[in-house]
This record gives structure tokens, C-alpha cells and sequence, in this order.
């Protein structure tokens, strides 16, 4: 027989064939699936539970030897970062408490009204195409599948898409299967004045679209539609933040970051902002779970 | 699979890939070197292939794909094709040479884990990801291939101890 005949192949393709009819049923929502993913989940905690118990010295061991000089560095750089913001931290928080007076006032919501649920960063994604992390807290303390997740400041970081009760999974911005409806807004300065009232009246843009996120190593990106109030009037460094509405998991005006680079694409293509974002996902490590959900979700 | 039941292997692949994924996610995935998660499961289902042949790694990898798949939560079967195909291609090695010094079975299952997952973007996009591919890959390929070799002469021995193989079961090929 040939060391690579037909005959031989006859195991891989029965597997392959076997492997895509699973794929298809439980990308359909197969409630089998489902139960048996939860019986493994069970399976695996004691041995997750005893490697974690065996392998955390050893992990923290050589992160403090490789992460040293780093730390060094970056503690003495965010000492100095901390002088520079106190007189804005006072300057800001009043801002913040007269946006919520005037919001509550209004009867309109801020993120800053949601209740939420700070957890710890337990582990990382296992592979090196998801952009997950694993926190301590679950469907114990309120959280739910869907709900956004910011940085300890208030920067968009994900959403949650698995729970169990005492932990969970986010998937971060940077994940190519993350999406999230954002704004971007743009205050323009305008070189003609009010005559009305001699006040200069800077033009705000609002455009929308939908953040993707495309992998750790690229920045996610929006898509425009051509022909919109707003195409072509983005640029760089107009900030960025979710657009809320009724069937978007994220609550509205989130911060996610600032508009890094516009790319203009041919035709009717549209525009493409990629977007910097706020929160530094590389070193997370609290991270804000927003008890909201939709009123979609809610019945409502 | 029902060979592989009454052969007794099944259990013993299931047991080691459930300790080999709780490695993946905690050990694993704290210490990545030049940023990347080395794949130890993976590295075990080439290994599974290098230490028998190309069937009994690709049923070997289908398994601790499958558990893979229900513990970590990835859609089930996408694992389990990109570590069968890990299996089978470090398994044909063998049909070249019967029984290799240990450097060889190292490139075969740094091969099987570079086919592997380079075959994880491909499951990916044939999901409906879009665009799951960045320069990064450039780095992750022979990082996971490499530490699939390094682990080998660990992962190797493990194989065949949960396979049952004994060097006289080896058979030229060709031989029925």
C-alpha cells in the first residue's frame, strides 16, 4: 500500500466530516451540547481548581522576574502621572457630579446610574485567537450574558458571553467577533461666528456605526455609510462612545477611545475609522461589569 | 472509537486531556512567551500522533479536542477538526520511519501542532469570523510549533503510555 493512499485517509475524513456536523449543530443552539459543555465545566473544576493551586507559584515566580525592571519603571512613571492629575481629578469630578445633576434632572440615564460589579481578572484566554479573560464574579452577584464591561476607570473593555455562578467570561473589544454600535463624536471648530450673539459655535457631528474588533495586534474599527450627515467630516482624535438604543447589550455613552486614523475606502464603500481605545486591555486588571440590560432583554 | 473503548485508551486521553486543559488555561496561558499561549493540548495531540500513526493520532486529537471544545467553551467540533488533522499529519511521519530517535518525533509533533494551528484561523473564518488573521501569526506559528517540540520528549512518552503503545505494535508499513 502507498504510505499516503486513499484507504489511509478514510479515519481523518470521518473525523473531519464528524467535526463539521458538530460545529453546524451547535452553532444552530443545541441544548444537548449545552448541558454537556455544563457537565464538563463540572468535570474540569477540580483539575482546574489543582493546577491552578499547583502551577500559581511557579506562574508568579517568573512573572516577577520578567516583569520587574518593568514595574520599576512603571510605577515611578504613573507616580509622576498622579501629581500631574490630581488638580484635573478635582476639576473633572465636579464636572461629572453637575453632567449627573443636569441628566437626572432631565430624566435621562449616565452610566454612572447603573449599578455594577467590579470583579478581579483570573485568567486569560487559553488560545491565541480569542480575546478573552476569565473574572471571579458571576451569575451570583447579578451578571448576566450580554452585559458590557468597562476598565476601574470607565473605558469600554467587552461584554460578558459565558457565565457561571461564581465566574465569567468577557470577550475583549479586540476579539474579531466583538461588536458594538458606537458614536463618534466630533465638536468642529467653525470659522464663522453666531452674528445672533457674538458666541463662536463649535458644530458637534454625531456619526454612528458599529465597532468590530480585529485581533490584539490591530485596532478595532467602524464602518460609515457613505452619504451620511457626517461622512467625511471625522478625523482623527474625535472621541468615540457606545450609541446605546434599544436592542444594543452596551447602556449609551460609554467611553471607548479616540478615532486613531481614518481610512478612506473606494466607491461606495464608505469611510473606516480605526479607534484607540481607552482602556489599556493589556494590563487589566479589575475590570467593571454594567448591570444593564436592554429593555429588549427586559420585556420592556 | 469503539476500537478505542475496548483497546482501553479512550478513558486514559479523556483523564489527560482534562489535566492537560487545566494546564492550558492556567499555566499556559500566564506564561506566554513572546506573547503567545504555547498549546499544550495541542502538543499533546501531535505528540498522540508522533508516538502511534496517523489514525490513532487523529482519533487520539478528535478526543482532547472535543473536551477541549466543552471545557473552554469554543463552538464544539472546531477544536476537535484542528487537532485531529494535528494528530494525523504528525502520525504519517511514522510511516516513513518506524521507530525514531526521539529528535524526530519532536518534528513530527512540532509539525502536527504547526498544521494544527495553522488550521485554527481556517475553522475560524469557515465559522463566520471575519478577518481573524493579523500579522501576529507570523509569531504564534512557530512559537506553538517549537514549544510542541521542546514539550515533545515529555508529551511523547505521556502518548504512548495513554494509547497503550508498545514498540512491538509498531508495523512497517504496507503490512496489513
Amino acid at each position: 500500500m502507498a504510505l499516503y493512499s486513499p484507504g489511509r485517509r478514510r479515519v481523518i475524513i470521518l473525523l473531519a466530516v464528524t467535526s463539521v456536523l458538530l460545529l453546524t449543530l451547535d452553532l444552530r443552539g443545541n441544548r444537548v451540547f449545552d448541558a454537556v459543555r455544563s457537565a464538563a465545566g463540572a468535570v474540569a473544576d477540580p483539575f482546574q481548581t489543582a493546577a491552578d493551586v499547583v502551577t500559581s507559584p511557579i506562574s508568579r515566580a517568573v512573572r516577577s522576574y520578567r516583569d520587574y525592571d518593568d514595574l520599576v519603571a512603571e510605577v515611578t512613571d504613573l507616580r509622576s502621572q498622579v501629581e500631574a492629575q490630581r488638580a484635573a481629578e478635582i476639576a473633572a469630578q465636579n464636572a461629572i457630579i453637575e453632567n449627573q445633576d443636569l441628566l437626572a434632572l432631565e430624566g435621562l440615564d449616565s452610566v454612572a446610574s447603573y449599578d455594577s460589579v467590579t470583579a478581579r481578572l483570573v485568567g486569560q484566554s487559553p488560545t491565541n485567537f480569542d480575546q478573552q479573560v476569565e473574572i471571579d464574579r458571576g451569575s451570583a452577584h447579578g451578571i448576566r450574558v450580554g452585559m458590557a464591561a468597562t476598565g476601574t476607570g470607565v473605558g469600554l473593555v467587552g461584554k460578558v458571553t459565558r457565565v457561571s455562578p461564581q465566574s465569567s467570561v468577557i470577550m475583549l473589544v479586540t476579539d474579531p467577533s466583538y461588536a458594538v454600535p458606537v458614536k463618534i463624536i466630533a465638536a468642529q471648530d467653525t470659522t464663522g461666528r453666531d452674528e445672533s450673539t457674538e458666541v463662536d459655535a463649535p458644530e458637534v457631528i454625531r456619526e454612528t456605526g458599529v465597532l468590530r474588533g480585529r485581533g490584539d495586534d490591530r485596532l478595532p474599527r467602524v464602518s460609515l455609510v457613505a452619504g451620511s450627515a457626517g461622512f467625511g467630516r471625522i478625523s482623527e482624535g474625535d472621541t468615540v462612545f457606545t450609541a446605546g438604543g434599544s436592542t444594543s447589550l452596551a447602556p449609551p455613552n460609554i467611553p471607548v477611545g479616540t478615532v486613531a486614523n481614518v481610512i478612506t475606502r473606494a466607491g461606495t464603500a464608505g469611510q473606516e475609522v480605526e479607534v484607540d481605545l481607552v482602556s489599556d486591555l493589556e494590563r487589566l486588571q479589575f475590570v467593571r461589569i454594567i448591570l444593564y440590560q436592554p429593555p429588549t432583554e427586559l420585556g420592556g | 472509537m469503539i476500537s478505542a473503548l475496548r483497546h482501553g485508551w479512550l478513558p486514559r486521553i479523556v483523564l489527560v486531556g482534562f489535566v492537560l486543559v487545566a494546564i492550558q488555561t492556567t499555566l499556559a496561558a500566564d506564561m506566554r512567551p513572546f506573547g503567545v499561549s504555547v498549546q499544550v493540548v495541542l502538543a499533546f495531540a501531535a505528540a498522540c500522533g508522533a508516538a502511534s500513526d496517523a489514525d490513532r493520532g487523529a482519533a487520539a486529537g478528535f478526543v482532547l479536542g472535543l473536551v477541549y471544545d466543552l471545557v473552554i467553551g469554543t463552538p464544539v467540533g472546531a477544536t476537535a477538526l484542528t487537532m485531529a488533522m494535528a494528530g494525523h499529519v504528525a502520525g504519517i511521519g511514522r510511516r516513513f520511519r518506524v521507530e525514531p530517535v526521539w529528535w524526530i518525533l519532536a518534528v513530527f509533533a512540532a509539525i502536527g501542532a504547526l498544521v494544527g494551528e495553522a488550521l485554527v484561523p481556517v475553522v475560524r473564518i469557515f465559522i463566520g469570523e471575519a478577518d481573524p488573521v493579523g500579522w501576529r501569526v507570523a509569531v504564534v506559528f512557530p512559537t506553538v510549533a517549537v514549544a510542541a517540540g521542546v514539550l515533545a520528549p515529555v508529551m511523547v512518552p505521556t502518548a504512548r503510555w495513554a494509547l497503550s503503545v508498545r514498540e512491538s505494535e509498531l508495523k512497517v508499513p504496507g503490512d496489513a
